[in-house]
């Protein structure tokens, strides 16, 4: 983690009028997790089970599935950011199951995160994975989620507004081929004529109350490099209209990763 | 001092052909005009490879695939022989040299040896091709764009070893005029070509690996697999023709649209499989399982994945798993063979291992490690190719995990291989496995992509006609399938059985 960017609670208080409504926001939600750790695998007789340690707790992630998984899987290696809830579901793997759940492998590598343990009986899972950990059954583990709907109702056949998340300051990896294809889709198929990308540098509220903040050029970075695989792939008919924020988003502690975004809007007309 | 650096194997390795091969295997010169048949078989260390051509017999006079088009005596078919599954062993390069004491278009000194500027005819000079089959391939650096412009690479590049003396060469080196690095490389088979370049499962405008623009044919604009070539820099057969019309055949000028259209046309209907075992027997029979022979390839269907128990990548159909013993010894025999054939199989398919710290696999969505099998990245139905496009790092070029001659005071071998060392530069994210210095013998993908995430990776190959054409890897580091099957041993901690390992080199070798 980049030190200079991680606030402090002395600076939490600092910066009061700010946050201090997030601050209640957190200390009313007590389920709410945010916080930075290592993971660790946790072998079974299935699919590995992926856990992490907080304050003398032990939470479930995650489960080893496929490309197709809303969560995937972090990194040994490498630190994680966690933001997510605890849920009423009974524990996995031994860990409390964290549900919604958002995980960023931060980049830096950290080789102390490196626990593999082995698999017990008693933590093994009581329920079907969503795929075994070597051949598929035939299908993916799960669906495709069908790009964003139009959210400018008075020209949606003509404009739509496609958001496209980030992991904690990440820029494009594997996980954006769909996104961008449903951008590249849609273009083409309005014939688009100009192309607004709006790029935005996340913060997030730890539960520890320090605040997470991205990388400085980041917004920047995300929105230049968002056009440039657009007219990489050949999408050179439209203008384009890049611009970023380069301040951060304001934490809360809830929900802070969709701060972590580009927004691009297709116009037609 | 180059005479110091190349290593003194290659005449002890020539004298092994001569004594333990005895006369040379047919060679298919360049314009030799021959007919190649419909179906063709050619003997090999573990039974025999078939090749087919699909679309009937070929008649190769003036063929543009068959004649050396160039201007060194090279044709296409020099470096895709059909008795080595369309790409070219060094069990033939080695017979080459030995029949023609090196005059062979083969040993171009182009390509066909470690660097153009070492002395001709010197076995020395051409080690690189004699003892790992590899081809000398030259990049400019930085990387171009397929338009001619220029790449602002993510990192630097150094020079630390350089056995070849070809990237510290005032002419042909990193510090030249035309500054260039050279990598070497095995050729790749040049068969089965609905599968290198299906546009089906996994192919979008996108790279599903890392989200940057797939490479489109220049024809139709469609997003093309970019798994033809170890560095994926020809998106098309016809782009690759080009390329290796200029750069491995020295054409004066360029391929017509005719000629192009000719060597499309034949690599699109050439099948090649092993279809015989030594231990097995036939692997192409009506009721066999439907994994093998080169019937079989040719029915399949393209770019669609297999990965699962519905389709499988190399279907069994429940052959072979349990066959009847009874008094005919040579009967039981090949049916061990057979059920050993059917458990490497299963090794490929369910034997779950860690796969750990793999660029463009534990980075796409699967964590870091994965518990997964062979058949999860090998996952393209009847090819074992990656679907998807396939450059991942699994460590074969890379340290530490590459294969590197042990320095010490009793060793006399010196290291044949390039050594690079690759700095991300500061603008960009460290490496997430590797960090921000690599050392690499090849930094395959990197060369083309220019970027830090791509340094090492390697477009992984289709495992049809393995049998014919050793060493294995894009390094030829691998001289054997076990050696294959040893490397992802050690570098995922696998503790396979003596078991397992025989039968999957078994399974192999049937392809």
């Amino acid at each position: 983690m980049n030190a200079h960017r991680l606030a402090g609670a002395g600076a939490l208080l600092l910066a009061g009028s700010l946050a201090s409504g997030a601050v209640v926001s957190i200390k009313a939600d007590e389920a709410r997790k945010n916080f930075v750790s290592c993971p660790i695998v946790r072998d079974t007789a299935s699919v590995p089970c992926w856990l992490t340690e907080y304050e003398g707790e032990t939470y479930f992630l995650t489960v080893q599935s496929d490309v197709t998984a809303p969560v995937t899987p972090p990194w040994l290696g490498h630190r994680v950011l966690v933001e997510g809830t605890v849920s009423a579901e009974p524990r996995i793997c031994g860990g409390v199951v964290l549900k919604p759940v958002h995980l960023s492998v931060l980049p830096a590598r950290d080789a102390s995160c490196n626990v593999m343990l082995p698999a017990e009986e008693r933590y093994n899972l009581t329920f079907e994975p969503p795929r075994p950990p070597g051949p598929s059954k035939g299908r993916l583990a799960f669906d495709y989620t069908p790009p964003t709907p139009p959210l400018t109702s008075s020209a949606a056949t003509s404009t739509r507004e496609f958001v496209i998340a980030y992991d904690f300051d990440a820029t494009v990896g594997f996980n954006h081929a769909r996104p961008l294809s449903d951008v590249l889709d849609f273009a083409r198929a309005a014939n688009a004529k100009e192309i607004e990308i709006v790029g935005h540098r996340g913060a997030v509220l730890l539960s520890n109350g320090q605040t997470m903040v991205e990388d400085p050029a980041i917004g920047k970075t995300r929105a230049e490099q968002v056009a440039m695989l657009l007219q990489g792939a050949n999408l050179k008919g439209p203008s384009y209209k890049v611009t970023w924020h380069d301040e951060p988003a304001k934490a809360t502690g809830v929900d802070d990763y969709l701060s972590r975004r580009v927004v691009v809007t297709v116009r037609a007309e | 001092m180059r005479h110091l650096l190349v290593s003194g194997c290659v005449l002890v390795a020539l004298a092994a052909v001569a004594a333990a091969q005895g006369s040379p295997r047919a060679w298919w010169a360049p314009g030799q005009g021959t007919s190649l048949p419909e179906v063709s078989t050619y003997d090999n260390d573990r039974g025999q490879l078939g090749v087919l051509n699909a679309s009937g017999p070929l008649d190769t006079k003036g063929h543009p695939f068959f004649e050396p088009i160039g201007t060194n005596g090279r044709a296409c078919i020099t470096c895709h022989q059909p008795a080595d599954a369309m790409a070219l062993s060094v069990r033939s390069i080695r017979e080459r040299w030995a029949a023609t004491g090196g005059k062979d278009p083969l040993f171009a000194a182009a390509d066909g040896m470690n660097c153009p500027s070492l002395p001709p005819d010197d076995p020395r000079s051409h080690s690189l091709l004699l003892e790992r089959g590899l081809i000398r391939i030259s990049l400019p650096w930085p990387p171009q764009r397929a338009d001619g412009t220029t790449i602002d690479p993510e990192f630097t590049i150094e020079v630390v070893r350089d056995p070849s003396g070809c990237n510290l060469d005032p002419v042909y080196g990193l510090r030249s005029a035309n500054p260039s690095i050279s990598v070497f490389r095995r050729p790749r088979p040049v068969a089965n070509t609905k599968y290198t370049t299906h546009q089906n499962f996994g192919i979008g405008p996108f790279i599903g690996k890392n989200g940057m623009p797939t490479s489109t044919d220049p024809l139709t604009g469609k997003p093309t697999s970019m798994n033809l070539m170890s560095d994926a820099r020809a998106p098309t057969l016809a782009v690759q023709a080009e390329d290796a019309a200029k750069n491995h055949l020295q054409i004066a000028g360029a391929l017509s649209a005719a000629q192009i259209a000719r060597i499309v046309e034949f690599e699109r209907q050439v099948y090649v499989a092993q279809i015989a075992s030594a231990g097995a027997g036939s692997l192409a029979e009506a009721d066999g399982p439907p994994a093998f022979g080169p019937r079989n390839v040719a029915a399949g269907d393209a770019g669609v994945l297999g990965n699962n128990t519905t389709r499988y990548v190399f279907p069994m159909a429940g052959k072979w798993t349990t066959l009847p013993r009874t008094s005919n010894e040579a009967e039981n025999a090949r049916n061990a063979a057979r059920e050993s054939i059917a458990r490497g199989h299963d090794v490929f398919m369910f034997r779950t291992f860690w796969i750990k710290d793999s660029m463009h696999l534990n980075s796409v969505g699967l964590g870091n490690p994965t518990k997964r099998t062979c058949a999860t990245c090998h996952g393209m139905h009847m090819t074992g190719m990656d679907t998807a496009n396939g450059w991942m790092d699994i460590g074969t070029t890379n340290l530490p995990w590459a294969s590197e001659v042990p320095l010490n005071p009793w060793n006399e071998a010196k290291p044949q291989m390039p050594l690079f060392r690759v700095t991300c530069k500061p603008t960009v994210k460290e490496h997430p496995f590797l960090g921000r210095v690599i050392y690499t013998q090849d930094p395959g993908r990197a060369l083309i992509s220019g970027q830090c995430n791509d340094v090492g990776t390697i477009v992984m190959q289709q495992f049809r006609g393995l049998a014919a054409r050793a060493p294995y890897f894009s390094n030829g580091s691998a001289t054997t399938l076990r050696e294959l099957v040893d490397f992802y041993d050690r570098r995922y901690n696998i503790g396979y059985s003596e078991q397992e390992k025989q039968d999957l080199v078994n399974f192999l070798g049937a392809l």
